[in-house]
């Protein structure tokens, strides 16, 4: 038997099989094809030559959901609200998050105001029904969508968090009545949290990428079918975990996201099979970079993500793994701009035309140009040699567009430029850190750091210093971790639901069936698709002081007590801001429950064929630049030489295809059994500088 | 290494390590901002964002402030705040562990629910000189006065009917509690767990913004990051001299007005500014608005006439800039004593910010010729509260639900206005969700959507205003304040005006009730509100728009087909 994962990245269409009897690992890469994206995949499993027909499973990440939204590439889309409600989805929250652009402008909504019908129905502010939806009225309703020739239908009723019985009910009608094909969906089958606008912007969504996700699928499905494939199919879910093909084909907005949670997921594998408690994982590519956190296996997830970002864009209420992004990458070009300030991102050269070195026609220095510059990448190497860098252009661009400007006259001020600007980016990068860090109330040194994506090895052990994080690992394959990671994901599915409750005893009895309807529904869908392996719950609830409209998530453990939810509560609230209050009430307002079944996966321990303990890797020197020691010889490793068991001190660079790992002169680092790298940060410049 | 700067940097700071303090320096508010939305009581700082958080030097002068919280705080209340302080206690008063707070009308000119919050930073680990100071200004929910929420009153007539006042007080002195500080807050206020909940989370900010400012100079040096702030503010200040010098010179002029003060009903409020720009400066002259009003639309120099020029100077200059001190050096302000936008220290102020936006507006449309492809046609301009209050029959606690209008936006030389949104002088400020609404207060919403042909017609079309109604579920009471109505937001160019926003009550037999500006509205259960939101004027005559465009609007429903007819000559 054999398992597969495919990433369809921006850039790469990344590969990872595995083959229990061979004990190791496939990895391809291959340029995503933008023409038809099946082909970049059918191109990496012929690269790999995986026997399709031998597969138990094909484990599929896309960039298909957020490039349909972000493209409007989506079916002609109609939404149906209460009577009085129909403009919810373009009035929004009314704020302008740029203060002073007086010609700030929203994305214009999925669903244009003549495709949003309205439908008399009403539940009141408890949930208790007011006016109940009429068939003929419905009827009615069909004949305009079909006459608009909508394909795909999102329904929203005001308060139907509370209850969603009209919104069953229209739904059923609509299936009904409408032709096969068209997409119908209901905003509190994707969420039962409050606040309108959102649910409806996430019934929309939904709504707007559902035909196109189903047609992508089915073609999918049916070349592997016909390529012999007899095993299942599942999409990378958003908030860790995969979906089965038949979740996906109702829910398509639960893989908004896709490509960063892969590399989490592999994170927290290894990550548990190393004992780490706390692991940042920390994902740079060619345009940002990207953190998350890992603790005891588990994701913190946000409960709303911006599609198009938050100045613009719009909220989709699905929970998605809570991924802090920044520009800073190493196509992330740098300028100096009218008031002489240095900047560097979140404007990117991205791989075309690419950083001044690539020789593509780039004008502007990037931080690749940076690396380069200081020694830290071969330009005889990039790539496997499969790209030549050139030097001599970097350093004339940074010369020319960067020093002059700034004002440095001398010869060798590209140095103290190229370093400048590999620090602003640090600066960039730490900034991400401390967000998924210390607005969770958490300290990054308790944390490790783990590198992984293009740039990631490049930059961590430098941002680890600036953040006291003692130890940076690198895993084995980073340029392709992400497509790793969900080879070896679980399933994961999760459900929410708006309680808006005092916290008293009163309440228990409500929490617990409400958290055991949950589950019971998790269960059903789990089994109804047939991947209920082992299945292990877990509940959390989002609390507040009355009064306030934030809510913390707070990990629910057992619903007997008042006063142990409330100090649990407490704990987690005085850890994020510093200060908790032991007086006033409570309230519960979301409850929370995850589902997880265990998928067969490779055993991680025996992925990597290390070369025999003992042996003496070979390695050559260069001249690197280190901020505080200035110019010095540095040992240059290939990776794939250094056995189990290695170790090695600063300074060092241990090279491998598609990625470079920096380790400074006060550092010393490790080769894992798993094949990673471990560096301990050292610390004599800390104690230098104090 | 030589460094000759390009750039008239007179301090002598490393460009690279600038760009790494002003990093660091830049992420303390906005760290701390983060905190404080998710630490508040209330939605007037969580959803509506009336804050500012701001790290000040010695002086009070501004150092950095993001760009979360609304633009009615960036003049000068965080700097005049820490001014009046040093004023009272010197400089060797203020002690390490000390913190602050005012509302004093007389220095800020705003309403009294805006109190400011600061704690000194002291320098080399705290034990050296002042070097600056970590300010927190946020609006709390209720400081007394006749009407619940303080600042409700459209009717007060001086400004000890809306509330207390607090007039430099230390509410921590060397790290410790004063008691009886806390014992004046409590009993002052008609919320007090709200409120007192509100200033913990303002409270903690400002510590942990000094501990952030303290560890930033313990890093990276006093002498290099203060070097650093000089440099920061020079380059600021470059780039507002430079937009500046791009503008034509000249005097412009513009005038508008407001509907009356709400004591004085129908007695109308001029606003003539004139703008002067001449080579790398530019001057805002209020010389020429109206007087101290009777009624509580009144600011102060600072929170009002220097607040408003600040406003339209940095949409005009620098809208994508960070704040701080050097943003503003190139604009002198005219302000004479005693106008409604720099009012005397009694001077009813309650509703000082609803005259804000057509201000700032007033100025920008004086540069509507200067510098035409920036300027947009007026927008709906009108605050449109509308706060409920009573006894909430399911909870039998006190209730007071404020939300503010929705309108439409201008248009611009090339393209139709924007909205629904909240007004110029609003940033980030989140509308309440319905769902919000009927689960808190007796109140339920009828109808939430575009009020067809409310936008002013043009070549391009502003923005589209709204209808909100809502039925009213238990007796209670209803504060609303409209503007704009007698000088609606005017179109440019040949453009129309938008239709203005208004308020009606429809009470079971009786005719509706139309008002503008009201305390104290009695409400019964069946009563219904309707909330009519203005739209933005238009750009250009409508004779020349785009036949589709029209099209377009009457398919979509913005535009009657008889508008259409009306306006834009379409025949159908």
């Amino acid at each position: 038997m054999f398992m597969l994962a495919v990433d369809t990245g921006g850039t790469f269409t990344d590969l990872a099989g595995y083959a229990p009897d061979e004990g190791q690992i496939r990895f391809t890469k291959s340029l995503t094809t933008y023409g038809d994206l099946i082909d970049g995949i059918q191109d990496c499993i012929h690269k790999a030559d995986i026997p399709v027909d031998e597969l138990e499973f094909f484990k599929h990440g896309t960039t298909l959901v957020i490039n349909t939204l972000i493209e409007r590439t989506g079916a002609r889309t109609a939404l149906v609200t209460t009577r009085g409600f129909r403009d919810v989805l373009e009035i929004g929250r009314g704020n302008r998050p740029n203060p002073f652009d007086l010609f700030y402008r929203r994305d214009p909504p999925l669903v244009q105001r003549s495709l949003r019908f309205e439908v008399t129905e009403r539940m009141d502010g408890r949930g208790d029904p007011v006016i109940a939806p009429d068939r003929a009225e419905v009827v009615a309703l069909a004949e305009q969508l079909s006459a608009a020739k909508v394909k795909a239908v999102g329904i929203s009723f005001i308060n139907a968090y509370l209850s969603p019985a009209h919104e069953e009910r229209v739904a059923d009608w609509l299936r009904d009545l409408l032709p096969a094909d068209v997409f119908v969906t209901r905003a509190t089958a994707l969420s039962r949290e409050w606040y309108e606008y959102e649910r409806a912007a996430t019934a929309a969504a939904n709504a707007y990428v559902g035909p196109r996700v189903r047609g992508y699928l089915s073609r999918i499905e049916q070349q592997l079918k016909n390529d012999g494939f007899a095993g299942r199919i599942f999409m990378m879910g958003s908030m860790g975990g995969v979906l089965s093909l038949e979740r996906t084909l109702v829910e398509p907005i639960q893989i908004v996201e896709s490509g960063p949670i892969g590399g989490c997921i592999g994170a927290a594998a290894y990550a548990e099979a190393m004992g780490l408690k706390n692991v940042i994982a920390f994902d740079t590519g060619g345009t940002t970079a990207k953190c998350a956190l890992v603790q005891n296996g588990h994701f913190a997830v946000d409960p709303v993500y911006y599609v198009g970002g938050y100045d613009r864009g719009f909220p989709i209420k699905a929970a998605v793994l809570a991924v802090v992004e920044v520009g800073a990458g190493g196509g992330s070009i740098a300028s100096v701009d009218e008031q002489g300030r240095l900047s560097v991102g979140p404007r990117s050269a991205g791989s075309d035309p690419g950083p001044v070195a690539y020789g593509r026609g780039g004008t502007e220095p990037t931080v690749t140009d940076a690396n380069l510059l200081l020694g830290r990448l071969d330009p005889a190497k990039f790539h496997g040699g499969e790209l030549k860098l050139d030097v001599e252009g970097a350093r004339q661009a940074v010369v020319k567009r960067l020093s002059a400007p700034l004002g440095y006259s001398d010869e060798d001020s590209f140095v103290r430029v190229a370093h400048g600007i590999l620090a602003i980016t640090q600066v960039t990068m730490a900034k991400a850190i401390r967000r998924i860090t210390l607005e969770r109330g958490q300290d990054p040194r308790d944390f490790v750091l783990f590198a992984y994506g293009g740039g990631g090895p490049l930059h961590a052990v430098d941002l680890a210093r600036e953040m006291h994080i003692p130890t940076v690992l690198i895993p084995p394959e980073p340029g392709v971790f992400s497509a790793l990671g969900m080879l070896l994901s679980d399933i994961r599915v999760q459900d929410s639901v708006t309680l808006l409750q005092p916290l008293n005893e009163a309440v228990l009895p409500g929490m617990e069936q409400a958290y055991q309807t949950m589950e019971a529904a998790l269960r059903r869908t789990l089994e109804s698709d047939g991947t209920a392996h082992d299945v292990v719950f877990s509940r959390s609830a989002e609390m507040r002081y009355r009064g306030q409209v934030h809510a913390v998530e707070t990990p629910i453990a057992d619903i007997k007590d008042v006063k142990a939810l409330r100090r649990q509560f407490e704990e987690v609230y005085r850890a994020r801001y510093g200060h908790a209050d032991s007086v006033n009430p409570v309230d519960v307002v979301t409850l929370r429950a995850a589902a997880h079944s265990r998928m067969s996966r490779p055993d991680i321990t025996r992925l990597m064929q290390l070369p025999e303990p003992g042996s003496q890797p070979a390695f050559h020197e260069r001249n690197v630049y280190f901020a505080e020691a200035g110019h010095r010889p540095t040992k240059v490793y290939q990776r794939e030489t250094l056995p189990a068991g290695f170790s090695g001190e600063g300074p060092a660079l241990i090279e491998e295809y598609g990625s470079t790992t920096l380790i400074g002169p006060a550092d010393r680092f490790t080769v894992g059994s798993l094949g990673e790298i471990r560096v301990s940060i050292g610390v004599e410049d800390r104690q230098a500088r104090s | 290494m030589t460094v000759v700067p390009k750039f008239p940097v007179a301090i002598e700071v490393d460009p690279i390590a600038l760009e790494i303090i002003r990093h660091g320096l830049q992420s303390i508010p906005e760290e701390i901002e983060v905190d404080l939305t998710r630490t508040a009581y209330s939605p007037l700082i969580y959803e509506y964002k009336d804050y500012a958080v701001g790290l000040v030097d010695a002086e009070g002068r501004l150092i950095a402030m993001p760009r979360g919280g609304i633009p009615l705080f960036l003049a000068n209340v965080l700097e005049y705040a820490v001014k009046d302080g040093l004023r009272y206690y010197g400089r060797e008063g203020l002690e390490p562990g000390d913190v602050v707070l005012t509302n004093d009308p007389a220095t800020l000119g705003q309403h009294l629910n805006n109190v400011v919050m600061y704690t000194p930073v002291f320098g080399l680990g705290g034990s050296g000189d002042i070097v600056g100071f970590m300010t927190i200004i946020a609006h709390w929910t209720d400081v007394g006065g006749r009407y619940i929420g303080s600042s409700a009153s459209t009717d007060s007539t001086d400004i000890f009917q809306e509330g207390v006042q607090f007039p430099t007080l230390k509410l921590r002195r060397r790290g410790e509690p004063v008691p009886e500080v806390y014992r004046l807050l409590q009993a002052n206020t008609r919320f007090p767990e709200q409120t007192l909940g509100d200033m913990e989370a303002q409270l903690s900010g400002c510590l942990k913004g000094r501990a952030l400012f303290e560890a930033m100079i313990v890093k990276h040096g006093q002498e290099q990051v203060l070097a650093a702030i000089q440099a920061m503010w020079q380059q600021s200040e470059a780039g507002a001299v430079a937009a500046v010098h791009a503008i034509p010179d000249g005097t412009y002029v513009a005038e508008s007005f407001l509907d009356d003060d709400g004591v004085e009903v129908g007695k109308r409020i001029p606003i003539r500014i004139s703008v002067t720009v001449q080579g790398e400066r530019m001057t805002i002259d209020f010389s020429e608005v109206a007087g101290q009003l009777k009624g509580p639309f009144n600011s102060g120099a600072q929170g009002g006439g220097v607040t408003a020029a600040r406003i339209a100077f940095k949409y005009l200059t620098s809208p994508s800039d960070p704040t701080n001190d050097g943003s503003f050096r190139p604009l002198d302000v005219i302000l004479p004593d005693g106008k409604f936008l720099s009012a005397g220290p009694r001077a009813p102020l309650a509703r000082y910010s609803a005259p804000l936006a057509s201000v700032v507006e007033t100025i920008l449309r004086a540069m509507a010729d200067a510098v035409p492809e920036r300027i947009a046609a007026g927008h709906h301009a009108s605050f449109g509260s509308h706060r409920f209050h009573g006894h909430n029959p399911r909870t039998g606690a006190l209730f007071s639900h404020l939300d503010t209008a929705l309108g439409g936006w201008g248009a611009g030389r090339d393209r139709d206005g924007s909205g629904p949104l909240k007004t110029m002088t609003h940033g980030d400020t989140l509308d309440v969700p319905v769902e919000a609404q009927e689960a808190m207060y007796p109140l339920t919403v009828e109808a939430y959507g575009f009020r067809q042909d409310s936008a002013g017609a043009g070549t391009y079309r502003g923005g589209t205003g709204l209808i909100k109604v809502y039925h009213v579920d238990a007796s209670c009471n209803l504060a609303v304040t409209f503007e704009r109505f007698f000088c609606p937001p005017w179109g440019l160019h040949g453009g129309s005006d938008g239709a203005p926003g208004y308020v009606e009550i429809e009470r079971p037999g009786q005719p509706r009730q139309w008002v503008l500006k009201a305390s104290d509205i009695h409400l019964e259960r069946g009563d219904r509100v309707f909330i009519y939101t203005g739209g933005g004027g238009g750009y250009g005559p409508p004779s020349a728009r785009d036949q589709a465009l029209i099209a377009r609007d009457i398919a979509e429903g913005y535009v009657s087909e008889q508008a259409a007819a009306d306006v834009y000559g379409r025949r159908s």
